[in-house]
């Protein structure tokens, strides 16, 4: 990337500082030192959501082009592994495979998809994932809709969990510095005016593509590290249309277009479902609950949690700064 | 007219430009030439073409026939993001600024996807310059969503300009402004010109537009009805004719007198 040498954003600006995000990172690499593995699962469905919302939020928050297909890139990235350690291909070596089949997938999206203006592209997004998924569960080399099991090995939770971590960090990571910089601008751009982007030079469709195959790939890195942790992939889990909507709920809940948005609400939003799916009434009604938190959220604060809390601060501001004066 | 064998090669050349929407004939073989270094106003009464003509001229509409010339290249049907890089861009008469961002951000991101396509304290040293010929600079830090109608207008112009055009077409940006204003955006016009970038302008200030252009082209229904140096245009009776359903139009006073 570019040198930063032009004031990022106002909402980026108000992220994470850098020190806290080291910190927390240092101490969930090392928590299976003193957490049990009951907590470290959580963690790791934790982490897991953080990538798949930060991912989405670089396409979808940044650029502003919503997706709701995004478990396509989880299903490719997990198939993409699990076919390959049935050939004998250690699955943590399939990971640079799956990322880049991700973002080729994307590209067969975006191609046709950003060419046109307005909700086209999310409204392809959702087709081409439920075509995805009724191939998968059509087709034999998939195992068809029972899905395919990682061949009989020795799985090492402790890698896995540490590999979800570190690729949810050096998403956390990579968003800020793609926030800024000149990609970032353009993103920035194009969410809020394409016309007036493209009449300053930037090629919108190029920077939509580029961008959603960066978060594609991330996503499907995610799925990989998915289909090794539960040894098993079907297209009802990761082709889920529920998954899709999960993905752009945590963003939303949090802060679509912000740093720490997608973070808060994967946070939340993870730590809320494995609360909630224990509980057997809630189990199969939990979308009902982030629906209505959704329009919540949309009512009264399209901004999400982040967007609430700078509201906050604001407030604050002005009744010391009343205070203050004379 | 100027005859083709006493002008050197125009920067822009339009020949016979159309464009139809539907069953709406915007622009019906609109021709003519910009030399290098003018000031060459478009006039004409609503609705006869002229933002059209801008938004062939740039790329964000595809001419349905017809040719457009760069340095005696063909940039037709090419994408607005392309045109500007090759040194042409335009304004928009309704502001359209990145709201979320500031003053400075916003003029960046001309210096940084323009034609110049600078990079770090290049695109930096660009952002400033400009801001300060547009005289923005005291409101850098504002968010673009807070400006004045005035300042916004100016927005517009500081954005084209830090991509580094040889070609600017200013659509209307003097609509709204209060005189003071006016005179401020003409010599702001002048000053561009000045630094060698050739000036296209839409303008419904008649005044403005007369007392600033080399040359004006004067559109109706989408057809070229004059062409010619201010005073013959403002004296020419069909650009009068034109005029004069609108019966308090500041030309009438100037061809009058």
């Amino acid at each position: 990337m570019e040198d930063v040498v032009l004031r990022p954003a106002p909402i980026p600006r108000r992220a994470v500082p850098a020190s806290l995000f080291a910190a927390v990172g240092l101490l969930l690499l090392l928590a299976p030192r003193f957490l049990d593995r009951g907590s470290l699962n959580d963690i790791w469905n934790v982490a897991f959501g953080v990538i798949l919302a930060c991912s989405w939020n670089i396409l979808g928050g940044f650029a502003g082009q919503v997706s709701i297909g995004y478990s396509a890139f989880i299903g490719i990235g997990a198939y993409t592994t699990v076919l390959l350690a049935l050939k004998g291909v250690d699955p943590y070596l399939t990971l640079p495979l799956a990322a880049v089949l991700g973002a080729l997938f994307s590209f067969l999206i975006g191609l046709p998809a950003f060419r046109l203006r307005g909700p086209y592209f999310t409204i392809v997004t959702i087709g081409v994932s439920e075509a995805v998924r009724v191939f998968a569960s059509g087709v034999s080399f998939t195992g068809g809709s029972s899905g395919l099991r990682m061949p009989a090995g020795s799985f090492d939770f402790g890698v896995n969990y540490a590999s979800m971590v570190v690729l949810a960090l050096a998403v956390v990571a990579l968003s800020a510095v793609l926030s800024r910089g000149a990609f970032g601008t353009a993103l920035s751009a194009i969410r809020q005016d394409i016309d007036a982007a493209e009449a300053l030079g930037i090629d919108s469709s190029r920077f939509k593509l580029a961008a959603h195959a960066i978060s594609a790939a991330l996503v499907a890195l995610a799925g990989s590290l998915y289909a090794i942790n539960f040894q098993y992939v079907a297209p009802g889990s990761v082709f889920d249309f529920r998954l899709s909507l999960s993905i752009v709920l945590m963003p939303i809940i949090g802060g679509v277009g912000t740093l720490a948005g997608p973070v808060l609400g994967a946070v939340i939003f993870s730590y809320l479902q494995i609360k909630l799916l224990t509980i057997p009434a809630l189990r199969d009604s939990y979308l009902f609950l982030y629906g209505g938190l959704l329009i919540l959220v949309m009512l009264f604060e399209p901004k999400g949690l982040v967007g609430l809390w700078n509201r906050l601060i604001a407030a604050v501001r002005r009744r010391s700064g009343g205070t203050d004066g004379p | 007219m100027v005859p083709e064998a006493m002008a050197p090669s125009p920067i822009l050349s339009v020949r016979n430009l159309s464009k139809r929407f539907e069953g709406l004939l915007a622009l019906g073989g609109v021709s003519f030439d910009v030399e290098e270094g003018q000031i060459f106003g478009v006039i004409g009464p609503n609705g006869a073409g002229k933002t059209t003509l801008f938004s062939c001229i740039v790329g964000s509409l595809v001419p349905t026939s017809g040719e457009i010339l760069f340095r005696r290249r063909r940039i037709d049907g090419l994408p607005n993001h392309a045109v500007v890089r090759k040194g042409i861009v335009r304004t928009h008469q309704i502001v359209r600024p990145f709201r979320d961002m500031t003053v400075e951000q916003n003029v960046s991101v001309g210096a940084l996807f323009g034609r110049g396509k600078r990079r770090g304290n290049e695109a930096v040293r660009r952002t400033i310059g400009i801001l300060e010929t547009t005289g923005l600079s005291h409101r850098a830090q504002a968010i673009a969503g807070t400006l004045t109608i005035g300042e916004l207008k100016r927005l517009e112009i500081a954005r084209a300009l830090a991509t580094e055009p040889e070609v600017i077409c200013l659509d209307e940006v003097m609509g709204g402004l209060n005189p003071s204003e006016i005179l401020a955006a003409m010599s702001l016009i002048r000053t561009i010109r000045d630094a060698g970038v050739t000036v296209l302008m839409i303008e419904h200030h008649i005044h403005a537009v007369v007392g600033v252009s080399d040359r004006i082209l004067v559109l109706n229904f989408g057809e070229k009805i004059a062409e010619g140096t201010p005073q013959e245009v403002v004296a020419d009776p069909e650009v009068v004719t034109a005029y004069l359903g609108d019966d308090s139009h500041p030309l009438l006073e100037e061809a009058g007198s």
